[in-house]
């Protein structure tokens, strides 16, 4: 049923029109029809609007009836009050799926609405999506069917992350700057109130989905747990890690609970429990969530075997730092084998360091090789399950030399290759679009980059706890 | 009785605890380790009751809905012989409620003391908790949770996400904690919360490790209001 959405075939558009809003501005259909026909929607598109006979260029009809064509999805993009008539047609169309974009219904004191939108929907065999929602993109299917500004964007990267989101504007915003940071999307859809299709509808389809690998959640709250629960096992079982951001925690539900040990638990505890107990990763600040969806869709196929950490920096302080860094998020940092080092010898300055971190120091810069053979080396040990790449301050063109042996050594290595890029990124304006693009994962902290090689570790440790008790 | 029976009858006389004894029986039949031991209506009888169960013991005030015992002077611990429990037993009775008993009960002597709790969840259904127990069991707050049902390995997780981790091992003297028996006790309080959806919390604490061996010293069973 989600496919006749997701991979529609043929798109109706309710509510576009040539004429122009109040303020001089296009209606919402048309904003939407815009943004289809501009990111390439390669499907049938019909224009529905019973004043107009034809809009940009597309024949246009007075109702979805009226349409020579099977309707896999119908783009509802009228107020709220005339949606419902809308749906009734859509029912009687035969029309499979819809988005229902306006507001007004429960989220504005309308519930009556809402359940008479719901109703109409469920008589006519319609799924829908929203009301009060922003759309949904398909980004593997060039299928925009979106009102969100961000779809002013050119294009958007194709790739195997898919987003749900409860507000289609934190939604649009962090799908803009997941596109600047190069993440790759199959789907982003905003699910509005959730009358119909509910977070937990989508993710199930997305655990089955070939052409996603993780999923991004911007939530606010679960309708129904059980759904939820089970989506997530699925998703689990699928091996797709599920990285979710939620907002809404200061509440604390147990607070009347009689007992000592109710009083101390909160509803944040909770769902922290359910993110474990079903390998959810849980991101603490919203500013990370698209970042640790990337990364993971990433490095999916190179979770980290154990906590063992490789830091390559050219600074005894960079080293430093991560190495902190790496205590306080639970990684270790083991010493070298002798013969390592002793190869090592080979390639860094007298005054650098062997045995892990490793100190290349600012004179690795006189060696042509001696940084890649230094990163192949550790990258090599049996005893390193992952590396950071540590870089302070470096201009161009040597950052774009940083950028070409970094993406090599990530490229051909099993293990994690993590960036730390602290120093100034107006100095390395090629390099820094570049590692992007070439999907090495970069941060520009030494904890955020820990911080995401903790979380990868902690799901593969969740992906073997669940083989073996699968396998017992 | 089964612990299906201890609840049932609870519940229809209106009850929302159990007493201390009957939530270590319903957990007992769990796995999760009890002291030993028994109730008495007088001084004679817990006297006789403390020489099967052996020397020390405590002696506590037990009725329904009777939650926080210690503060309402209902605990005497570390009973030596005979002429101290008769004593002891004469100073609690006449502040015991109507209907209430007396509770003899081995001492567990251990300087470690856990907890283990369970609240349901109106979303997500039972909450175990497992966490540093005893007097400063509030104040500290260190606790970890999992959903019901508990596996091995979380339990076993769980005792190692605690901040006070360290006192599970070898300590200052005291052996190891005895984790696996630990582990039984945190999944047994998930199993007899997945099996009796009438209770609403478990508190169990303290859970006293007496060498390596963790008991159950305290524990009360929450049930969920019969209308409710």
């Amino acid at each position: 049923m989600l496919d006749a959405m997701i991979r529609a075939r043929s798109v109706a558009i309710v509510g576009a029109s040539q004429r122009k809003t109040e303020t001089g501005g296009d209606k919402l259909g048309t904003v939407a029809l815009d943004y289809l026909l501009a990111h390439g929607y390669a499907g049938k598109v019909y224009p529905v609007n019973p004043k107009e006979t034809e809009i940009r260029g597309l024949a246009c009809y007075a109702s979805v009836k009226d349409i020579p064509d099977d309707i896999d999805l119908a783009l509802i993009a009228v107020p709220a009050k005339a949606s419902v008539a809308v749906m009734k047609e859509c029912g009687a169309k035969g029309v499979k799926t819809a988005v229902v974009l306006a507001s007004g219904f429960a989220e504005a004191g309308e519930p009556e609405l809402e359940a008479e939108l719901a109703a109409a929907a469920r008589a006519g065999g319609v799924r829908f999506c929203g009301p009060n929602t922003n759309g949904l993109i398909s980004v593997v299917n060039d299928m925009v069917c979106c009102t969100s500004m961000v779809c002013a964007m050119p294009r958007f990267s194709k790739g195997d992350i898919a987003f749900l989101t409860q507000s289609g504007a934190v939604g649009g915003s962090m799908l803009g700057t997941g596109t600047e940071e190069q993440g790759g999307f199959s789907h982003w859809i905003s699910v509005g109130n959730e009358a119909d299709l509910q977070v937990a509808d989508y993710l199930d389809y997305l655990a089955d989905d070939a052409d996603t690998r993780v999923i991004a959640l911007f939530i606010e709250g679960i309708r129904d747990p059980d759904k939820f629960t089970r989506a997530c096992a699925k998703a689990a079982r699928a091996g797709k890690p599920v990285v979710v951001y939620k907002i809404g925690l200061s509440e604390v539900s147990a607070a009347a609970a009689a007992s000592h040990t109710g009083a101390m638990v909160g509803s944040n505890a909770v769902f922290d429990a359910v993110c474990r107990k079903y390998g959810v990763v849980r991101v603490d600040d919203a500013a990370d969530l698209l970042p640790t969806a990337i990364t993971f869709s990433r490095l999916l196929d190179k979770l980290p075997r154990g906590p063992r950490m490789g830091l390559i920096g050219p600074s005894g302080g960079i080293c430093g730092i991560c190495a902190d860094e790496c205590h306080r998020f639970g990684l270790d940092v083991p010493e070298l084998p002798q013969d390592a080092q002793e190869t090592l010898k080979q390639f860094i300055p007298p005054f650098g360091a062997l045995r892990n971190p490793v100190d290349v120091t600012q004179q690795i810069r006189s060696s042509a090789t001696g940084y890649q053979d230094t990163i192949r080396t550790v990258l090599d040990q049996d005893c390193i399950d992952g590396v950071f790449l540590l870089v302070t301050m470096v201009g161009e063109p040597r950052a774009s030399f940083y950028c070409d042996i970094f993406t090599e050594a990530a490229r051909a290595t099993e293990k994690p290759v993590i960036i730390a890029w602290t120093g100034a990124q107006s100095l390395a304006v090629k390099a820094i679009p570049r590692i992007k693009r070439n999907q090495v994962p970069i941060y520009f902290s030494a904890r955020g980059a820990v911080n995401a090689m903790r979380a990868l570790l902690d799901y593969r440790r969740f992906l073997d706890a669940q083989a073996a008790e699968a396998g017992r | 009785m089964t612990p299906a029976e201890i609840i049932r009858e609870a519940r229809a006389r209106g009850l929302r605890t159990l007493s201390e004894h009957q939530s270590k029986q319903v957990l007992a039949a769990y796995g999760v380790p009890v002291t030993r031991e028994t109730l008495a209506a007088d001084a004679g009888e817990a006297a006789r009751a403390a020489g099967e169960i052996g020397f020390p013991v405590a002696l506590k005030g037990s009725a329904p809905d009777l939650a926080h015992k210690t503060e309402a002077g209902l605990v005497e611990i570390g009973l030596a012989d005979e002429a101290a429990v008769r004593a002891a037993a004469t100073r609690l009775m006449p502040k015991l409620p109507e209907g209430g008993n007396l509770l003899i009960q081995e001492m567990a002597s251990g300087r470690r003391e856990f907890l283990i709790g369970m609240t349901r969840d109106a979303q997500y259904g039972p909450c175990i908790t497992f966490g540093l127990g005893g007097i400063f069991a509030e104040a500290l707050n260190d606790t970890v949770l999992r959903l019901a049902p508990v596996s091995g390995r979380e339990a076993l997780e769980m005792m190692d996400e605690i901040r006070a981790a360290a006192l599970l091992g070898p300590y200052r003297g005291m052996p190891a904690v005895d984790r696996d028996a630990l582990a039984r006790a945190v999944i047994g309080v998930g199993a007899a919360a997945l099996a009796h959806p009438e209770i609403q919390e478990i508190d169990v604490n303290p859970v006293i490790v007496a060498g390596d061996r963790p008991l159950a010293v305290d524990a009360l069973v929450v049930l969920a209001s019969a209308s409710g």
